[in-house]
C-alpha cells in the first residue's frame, strides 16, 4: 500500500517524532509507514485520516487497483 | 529536519522508561531472591521451606514476565506484531530444544543444566529475530 504521509507531515512542518506523539505510536513507527514497509491497521488509518482531516483513500492507495467483475 | 534521523518521540521515551523500570525492579529482586536462596536454602532442612527458598528467584522472573506483557500492551501495533513474531520464534526453539533434550536422556546423553540451555536456546533465538526485524 502507498501513502502519502511524508508528504503530509513535511507540509505541516512536523518532525516524525511530532507525528509519532500526536498519533500515540513510536516514532520507528512514523518512518516504517512513511517508507511503506508497514501498512497500518484500519484504527490506526483513522487516527492518521483523523489527523490529516481528511479520508483514508485520501491518504493511502492500493499498489493495485482491485480487479473489476464483469 | 523532518527524516528519518528525528530523535525518538516523547512517548517512545515514556514507554522504555516504563519498561527498563520495571525490568529493573526484577532483575533486582532476581538478584536479591537469588543471593537469599544460594545463602540459606542449602543449610535448609529438606521440607517445603527449602523449596520454598530454592524457587525464590521464580517469583522475581515471573515479575519479569508480567513487565514483558506490560511492555506489550503499552507499545504501538507495529512493535507488538514484532515482538510477538520473536517471542513465537522464542518459543519454538525453546520447545524443539526441550524436545531434543528430553530425546537424549533415554539414551544416556542427558546434558548438564539442560533447563537452562532450553532458556538460552529461546532467549538467543528472540534476540536473533529482533535484531532481523531491525536490518530488516
Amino acid at each position: 500500500m502507498k501513502n502519502d504521509l511524508r508528504a503530509r507531515r513535511e507540509a505541516k512542518g512536523w518532525t516524525q517524532a511530532r507525528l509519532a506523539d500526536a498519533l500515540d505510536v513510536s516514532r520507528q513507527t512514523v518512518n516504517a509507514l512513511e517508507t511503506g514497509r508497514y501498512d497500518p491497521s484500519l484504527p490506526l488509518a483513522f487516527r492518521i485520516a483523523a489527523l490529516f482531516d481528511t479520508s483514508i483513500e485520501h491518504i493511502f492507495t492500493p499498489d493495485q487497483q482491485p480487479v473489476q467483475s464483469a | 529536519m523532518t527524516s528519518s534521523l528525528d530523535t525518538r518521540s516523547a512517548g517512545d521515551r515514556r514507554r522504555t522508561r516504563a519498561y527498563l523500570v520495571e525490568f529493573a525492579i526484577g532483575m533486582v529482586a532476581y538478584v536479591a531472591l537469588l543471593g537469599l536462596a544460594l545463602a540459606f536454602a542449602p543449610a535448609a532442612a529438606p521440607g517445603p521451606a527449602r523449596w520454598l527458598l530454592a524457587l525464590a528467584p521464580a517469583i522475581a522472573i515471573g515479575w519479569v514476565a508480567v513487565a514483558v506483557v506490560r511492555h506489550l500492551r503499552r507499545i504501538d501495533e507495529r512493535q507488538r506484531l514484532q515482538t510477538l513474531e520473536g517471542l513465537s520464534i522464542g518459543f519454538v526453539v525453546a520447545m524443539l530444544s526441550a524436545v531434543a533434550l528430553g530425546l537424549l536422556e533415554p539414551f544416556g546423553l542427558s546434558v548438564i543444566g539442560g533447563p537452562w540451555w532450553i532458556y538460552g536456546a529461546g532467549m538467543l533465538a528472540w534476540l536473533a529475530t529482533s535484531l532481523v526485524q531491525r536490518v530488516r
